[in-house]
């Protein structure tokens, strides 16, 4: 399994003669924007599923919707595919209201997340599945889906029958069905999240090559914040219905728009701010120095410190905000060393790279210096 | 030591335990071949009763009365249990506590009660609209009644079996709702639906007491014939149509024994 | 105005899982109610009607049929009816406690032996009771019949006066409704055997100095929602059971069923017939009852239920 999907990935130049003609002609095909205005999902009485969705997804763009379980994103990718209706609000695809169109008559297709391949057909008749219902002749079937299997190169898997495959072999397979039918937008639906850690890091890098080869927009569903990062252009964090933020994975890791944005993407330092004034905030962790653009008035708020931009050590650095802190745990990680030290009777995390720097002891009082630029205030 | 007296004693008593089983059965076949009309000793082998049985028309009408009230009765308890079964499960998050009770009335219902319920019922009708007269048809609408319920239970479970997210992938891959029926649910629910028909098939070939008082003076069956015969004084020939009844049975179990096996491999 | 339109498109929804309902459910529901529902409550309607002349049920409305079935009729009280009821409560929980003696070790034989051998064995338990009833019971007969080697057995043993053969008797109807439920027990407890603990047993085995009380103790109670589920397969129908002790059992023999059916097609007297039917159908509901609320509490209750 794993063999054909290295060989896949170290494809990159081309090697076999038909792969290559496959790529020209997948690279034909057009891209389509997605508009959503104002959508709103309501299930019963008191779940809100959706409460006033407003999102652009650009063509050709690998986008993510990213949260955890009940914050709405598998129900917008279930209204993009038409599987659910909207209570409220519309949806363009390119440039084609779809609304109210059933999913059977959405140029839409859709990576299951328990691939929900056929039982009762062979891998073959799967991938035919779409073309066949779209009413396409028996042998451009068979010519698509060979093409198909080469693209992604299935190799002898198309045979098989479906029992007999392995859970990234299914993967492939869900994958390869929805691919074959050129839909205007394919949707993943945690595609990646039944396999295991090795094989979806393997999987994660396929399938943005392969998003980059088809130029396809791909709206991508998953609740890990690793992998949005390294898959997406973009990424649309969601929680309780609402989009929180859109923007980069870099703009959402470093400029979180919200203490839930931050806690999402991983960040345990976030400190409340008492007050502010000029350049200057007063924090849980002592008074601290921002950038000038950081600068606002309201006092609410907090302020993201990134572990990784702690500097530990008796230098401060010009212009570079200070603190004194006391080592209460040090986590060793070969690469990195992680310590959780003590100011101002907060926990704060560091992380220094392993250079053969200094190591701190627990219990060892310690110099903190941070560059004011690498501190961001968080709305709350 | 002691558990190896208790293996033996359990072997035994098995081995006990088919003998009851199919000693009956053992020796309804033996005296179809007895060349006496006795069914207290046999003396010697003969065919003779099978050759009568060709012969006797009325046997031969009540086979075909059997067939075709099991093969029509099937078809159409296919058909209306098939759509129970999908609507119970298209719809298993609603409340429908009425049709699980409605759904196993038939079976639970004691087989006399059900019978001349039904009798009763349709020589009612009968008197008062002149449809509905006893015979084949009153017996094919008694025997689809008890034959719904296990169509619908098994092409429910059928479906329940299935991942849901299977009839998505049928709508988001094109299928319109009339495609969807025939490209992705009959497909899928192919083995149930065979297995719905072969149970309604031998439910209907077994049912004795139900048939009984839904049938008119026109439709008996196998087994009315039978036991009229028995009522009215043994008869070897009876020996020789139960003998054919029960090949057919031992064949069925052997095919079914093949099918399950071939499956697995 | 964007509440009027949601509230369109979900009535709108709404409606159309509503028809689909509808379209699925009617034909099979209809006629289970129309063929089954509507004639149950004729046949109760008719149990509290006056018997006409021709055994057919008449204007006004009586309870004689329940005071017949009780006994008293135009000579005074007679116990007959009593008897038949009596007998029939009495062969159920016989030949029910028969059968579970006999499948309680079958079943667990079954389980102990290989793998590929299991599915041969349940299938050659169950294969017999797919043959017809009738065809069955005409087996036993014919062994049972006077003159058979059985029957010469039983009256060389001075069970029976001579040349009266082992049927019609009580205890062949008791032996036919053995014969037929055996495979409705085996089956449900085959399946608890197959998904006993291990464990459990070999815990109690050390906890517990005998095998009798480890039996008791561990191996039991996991196979108490299969042995309830085959004692509601077995006892109701049997409570109700027509066919056996009409061939088997002889005048003497008859049981609930037979009286029923008797007032439907020789003794002709419909509200009679009706009032042992609505007695049989109490009694399944209690049965059923019964059995669920008992499954519940042992936390078996989907497999009770069937």
């Amino acid at each position: 399994m794993s063999d054909t999907i290295s060989a896949d990935i170290a494809d990159k130049t081309g090697v076999a003669p038909a792969a290559k003609t496959t790529r020209h002609q997948a690279s034909t095909r057009k891209a389509s924007a997605i508009e959503l205005r104002g959508l709103h999902k309501r299930f019963g009485r008191d779940t809100v599923a959706l409460d006033g969705v407003d999102l652009t997804i650009q063509a050709g763009e690998f986008f993510t919707l990213l949260g955890p379980s009940g914050c709405g994103k598998t129900t917008l990718l279930r209204i993009l595919a038409g599987l659910e209706e909207p209570d409220q609000g519309t949806l363009v695809v390119g440039g084609k209201e779809l609304t109210e169109v059933p999913p059977h008559q959405r140029s839409v297709n859709t990576v299951f997340q328990s691939y929900a391949l056929f039982p009762h057909l062979s891998v073959r008749d799967n991938l035919a599945f779409g073309l066949k219902m779209r009413g396409l002749p028996a042998e451009k079937r068979d010519a698509k889906v060979d093409e198909i299997a080469a693209f992604i190169k299935l190799g002898d898997l198309v045979d098989r029958r479906v029992d007999q495959l392995s859970g990234g072999q299914r993967q492939r397979i869900a994958l390869a069905r929805a691919l074959v039918c050129e839909p205007d937008v394919l949707l993943l639906d945690e595609p990646l999240s039944a396999l295991d850690a090795g094989l979806r890091a393997q999987l994660q890098v396929e399938l943005q090559r392969l998003q980059k080869r088809l130029g396809m927009t791909f709206v991508f569903v998953t609740h890990d914040q690793d992998e949005a990062m390294v898959m997406s252009d973009r990424i649309a964090v969601l929680d309780g219905g609402n989009i929180q933020q859109v923007g980069a994975p870099n703009d959402v890791y470093e400029r979180p728009a919200n203490a839930f944005v931050a806690r999402f993407m991983g960040h345990d330092n976030l400190f409340a701010i008492h007050h502010s004034e000029g350049d200057w905030v007063e924090t849980e962790i002592g008074r601290l120095r921002l950038m000038p653009g950081e600068q606002r008035d309201d006092a609410d708020g907090w302020l993201l410190v990134r572990p990784e931009t702690l500097e530990l050590g008796p230098e401060v650095p010009e212009g570079y905000n200070r603190m004194t802190g006391i080592v209460r745990e040090r986590l060793y990680r070969g690469s990195r060393i992680e310590y959780r030290l003590e100011v101002n009777e907060c926990m704060v995390m560091a992380v220094a790279s392993n250079l053969g720097q200094r190591i701190h002891h627990e219990g060892d009082e310690v110099t903190i210096s941070v560059c004011p630029e690498d501190l961001v205030r968080v709305a709350a | 030591m002691n558990k190896r007296v208790l293996r033996r004693g359990l072997t035994g008593f098995w081995w006990l335990t088919l003998v009851f089983l199919y000693l009956p059965l053992a020796v309804v076949v033996l005296f179809s071949f007895n060349a006496a009309n006795s069914s207290a000793s046999f003396a010697g082998f003969s065919l003779r009763w099978y050759q009568r049985l060709l012969g006797n028309e009325q046997i031969l009408s009540a086979f075909a009365n059997s067939m075709v009230l099991a093969i029509v009765s099937s078809v159409i308890a296919l058909v209306i249990g098939c759509l129970i079964g999908y609507g119970m499960y298209r719809h298993r998050h609603r409340k429908l506590g009425w049709l699980i009770v409605l759904i196993y009335l038939p079976i639970v219902l004691p087989d006399i009660v059900f019978g001349i319920s039904e009798m009763a019922f349709f020589v009612q009708i009968h008197e008062a609209t002149g449809l509905l007269k006893p015979g084949l048809g009153t017996m094919i609408i008694a025997h689809v009644t008890f034959q719904i319920p296990f169509v619908a239970l098994i092409v429910y479970s059928r479906f329940v079996g299935l991942d849901p997210t299977l009839f998505e992938a049928a709508k988001d891959l094109y299928a319109t709702p009339f495609k969807r029926v025939l490209h992705f649910m009959l497909p899928t629910i192919k083995p149930a639906l065979i297995s719905a028909f072969f149970l309604s098939f031998t439910l209907s070939i077994d049912d004795f007491v139900i048939s009984f008082f839904t049938a008119g003076p026109e439709s008996a069956t196998l087994p009315i014939y039978i036991w009229g015969a028995i009522k009215k004084g043994v008869s070897p020939e009876i020996n020789a149509i139960a003998s054919l009844m029960i090949g057919a049975v031992v064949v069925a179990a052997i095919l079914s024994l093949f099918f399950s096996r071939r499956r697995r491999a | 105005m964007a509440e009027i339109s949601q509230h369109a498109m979900r009535r709108r929804a709404v409606v159309g899982e509503m028809r689909h309902l509808l379209f699925s459910v009617t034909p099979g529901a209809a006629w289970i109610v129309i063929f089954l529902v509507l004639p149950s409550a004729y046949l109760m309607g008719v149990a509290f009607m006056t018997n006409g002349p021709y055994g057919l049920p008449e204007m006004p409305l009586t309870l004689d049929a329940f005071e017949r079935l009780a006994g008293f009729g135009f000579l005074g009280w007679s116990p007959g009816n009593l008897y038949t009821l009596l007998r029939s409560l009495w062969q159920t929980l016989l030949s029910t406690t028969l059968v579970v003696l006999v499948a309680y070790p079958i079943a667990y034989y079954i389980t102990t032996c290989r793998e590929r051998w299991r599915p041969i064995m349940l299938l050659a338990v169950v294969v017999p009771s797919w043959t017809n009833q009738v065809i069955r019971t005409f087996g036993w007969m014919n062994l049972l019949a006077p003159g058979t080697p059985i029957s010469e057995l039983a009256e060389g043993l001075g069970l029976i006066a001579p040349n009266m053969g082992l049927y019609p008797s009580n205890f062949a109807v008791t032996l036919g409704l053995v014969y037929n439920f055996l495979p409705f027990m085996v089956l449900p407890l085959y399946a608890a055997f197959e998904k006993l603990d291990t464990a459990q047993v070999e815990a109690a085995q050390d906890l517990y100095a005998s095998p009798v009380r480890a039996f008791w103790h561990a191996v039991f109670p996991q196979t108490l929602p299969g042995l309830l589920a085959g004692i509601v397969l077995v006892a109701i129908p049997a409570f109700g059971m027509y066919v056996i002790p009409e061939l088997l059992g002889g005048g003497k023999g008859m049981m609930l069923g037979n009286l029923v059916a008797t007032q439907f097609s020789g003794g002709s007297n419909w509200p009679l017939g009706a009032a042992g039917a609505i007695l049989m159908l109490i009694a399944t509901f209690i049965g059923l009852f019964a059995m669920r609320r008992i499954g519940k509490r042992l936390g078996g209750g989907e497999e009770v239920v069937i």
